[in-house]
């Protein structure tokens, strides 16, 4: 016995307005590659040469790192300059942060004053670090003294968010029972709150001091802040030395590397005990 | 005098939902009260009323001669320490040790300043180190809490109560979320607690065997009503089902008979 032939093919995929669509999209972006291929403006460089010319800059960068302008002594310094830069940002945002982080966690403080610190920091966030950094500079001029300022403005409104949401996630039940006992709110805050929420600050402001490293270099170069940014600046704008900016890079890199060995070893520390 | 006069206690939640229904009991000094009802009938409401963890709609509160419903600031933190509270789920801060959390029943008679630096009174360390011991705990002292079985975290629980010296203690469900063994621990160290120094303890119960077996007065509650406040033995099966309601039937019954035969 046989079973009777469908008398349709079937679908697999039913065909929805939404993979219609996906499908459009698809269609059109595919047409829309090849067409600005065709019409590329490559002002008449080969293509095979480009390549060729890119690894070799690649391997200068890479491979053939080495000092030239600057000592060894002096690259080190400039290195610490810029981690200064990161490190005293975070920190002033950090004590900024902490109190009114406070003030932003809905279960700490009334909700009329979480939603205007709440709102006034999401503005802040809204707004990009360099922007605040030139913001600033107009009243201060440019240099290490606006990018302090705007960094630390943009670094206290990122630390605020997270740790009012670090705040938030305590269990209701020990601010209860403090409040129980008679404690007051200081003393709620300093005694259950903070050791509660020690280690996800702690990490909250190491992710923070890692952007504000990065973006402190990019200070250096951009808003005349000094430090390693500036010196890369220098080797590449200037004296066009791919194989010093290499030699820089692997400097941040491996400056990058011992930060995070150390913030994980410091979190290790105060995370729960294993046994 | 009673020690805990509560007259024509009302709270409404929202305006609408009413947690407490005009409930009226006193309690004397040195009385170990069991509260027995159904899950939401108001029973840990009622607990918090007495401190004013949360806040009374209508009716009065006066513990040790003083009204609880006005009570603001200051004066009700004070308040709040001659009376010790203990949870279901201990609430304790897991990072910080047991003498540290001990302490912190501390806190209520301190400045802000000495709160929040955590510097204690030698007397006030003696005297923390002492009720642990007493609470078979001194070797977990130093001890993170999250390192502590549910037995021994509502046992410093316990401590964190007693070190406020206070004249009464509330427990919500102190052993809701414990194995038997450890339930016993607790009740018995509560019964202990209320023999030796006179504390007043009222406590929340969702075992009726447990109740009718520490508790020398039972207080029954249904959806915030009170509608038992008497000896145990009196308790009989048919106001059982009136706390409980029709549903809970045959098992409660079932360990009536075992237990407080």
């Amino acid at each position: 016995m046989t079973l009777p032939e469908p008398a349709r093919r079937i679908r697999v995929r039913p065909l929805t307005r939404a993979n219609l669509s996906i499908q459009a999209t698809l269609i059109g972006l595919t047409l829309l590659t090849v067409y600005s291929f065709t019409t590329f403006d490559s002002r008449n460089i080969e293509l095979e040469q480009a390549v060729r010319d890119m690894f070799d800059n690649f391997r200068l960068l890479l491979l053939e790192p080495r000092l030239k302008n600057v000592s060894v002594l002096e690259m080190l310094h400039q290195l610490f300059v810029t981690a200064g830069l990161g490190l005293l940002t975070t920190i002033f945002g950090a004590i900024i942060a902490f109190f009114l982080g406070l003030l932003a966690a809905q279960n700490l403080a009334p909700r009329w004053l979480t939603d205007v610190i709440r709102g006034g920091t999401a503005f802040i966030r809204a707004v990009p670090t360099v922007l605040w950094v030139l913001f600033f500079a107009v009243s201060v001029g440019l240099g290490s003294v606006a990018a302090i300022i705007g960094m630390t403005f943009h670094s206290a409104g990122y630390l605020i968010k997270a740790y009012s949401e670090s705040f938030e996630e305590i269990e209701p039940g020990v601010l209860e029972a403090l409040r129980a006992s008679g404690a007051n709110w200081w003393q709620t805050i300093f005694q259950a709150v903070v050791p509660a929420s020690a280690s996800a600050l702690l990490s909250w402001t190491f992710v923070r001091f890692e952007i504000n490293f990065s973006t402190a270099i990019a200070m250096g170069a951009t808003a005349g802040a000094g430090g390693i940014g500036f010196d890369m600046f220098m080797a590449s704008g200037f004296y066009l030395d791919l194989r010093e900016l290499g030699a820089f890079t692997y400097a941040i890199l491996a400056f990058a590397i011992a930060l995070e060995w150390g913030a994980t070893r410091l979190k290790a520390n105060l995370g729960p005990q294993r046994h | 005098m009673a020690l805990l006069q509560v007259e024509a206690l009302t709270k409404r939640y929202g305006g609408e939902t009413l947690a407490l229904d005009n409930i009226t009991f006193d309690v004397e000094p040195g009385e170990f009260v069991g509260i027995i009802g159904p899950s939401g009938a108001g029973k840990s409401t009622l607990l918090r009323c007495v401190n004013r963890l949360v806040d009374i709609s209508s009716g009065d509160v006066r513990f040790d001669g003083v009204s609880v419903p006005t009570l603001r600031g200051a004066a009700l933190r004070r308040q709040r320490t001659r009376i010790g509270m203990i949870f279901q789920h201990y609430n304790l801060v897991n990072r910080l040790s047991v003498i540290e959390n001990v302490l912190h029943g501390r806190l209520g008679y301190k400045g802000t300043i000495q709160g929040i630096l955590g510097l204690y009174t030698e007397e006030e360390k003696r005297d923390a180190a002492r009720i642990i011991e007493s609470l078979g705990l001194s070797e977990q002292m130093y001890k993170r809490c999250d390192q502590l079985s549910g037995g021994q975290k509502q046992r410093v629980g316990i401590a964190r109560a007693l070190v406020q010296q206070p004249k009464m203690l509330l427990c919500d469900e102190p052993i809701a979320s414990l194995d038997p063994n450890a339930a016993k621990i607790i009740m018995d160290t509560l019964s202990d607690i209320n023999r030796t120094t006179g504390i007043t303890i009222l406590v929340n119960l969702h075992q009726v065997d447990v109740a009718l077996r520490y508790a020398r007065r039972i207080i029954g509650i249904n959806r915030g009503r009170l509608v038992y406040d008497g000896e145990p033995e009196r308790l009989s099966n048919e106001q059982i089902y009136q706390i409980y309601g029709s549903e809970a039937g045959d098992l409660i019954l079932d360990l009536r008979e075992r237990y407080a035969a």
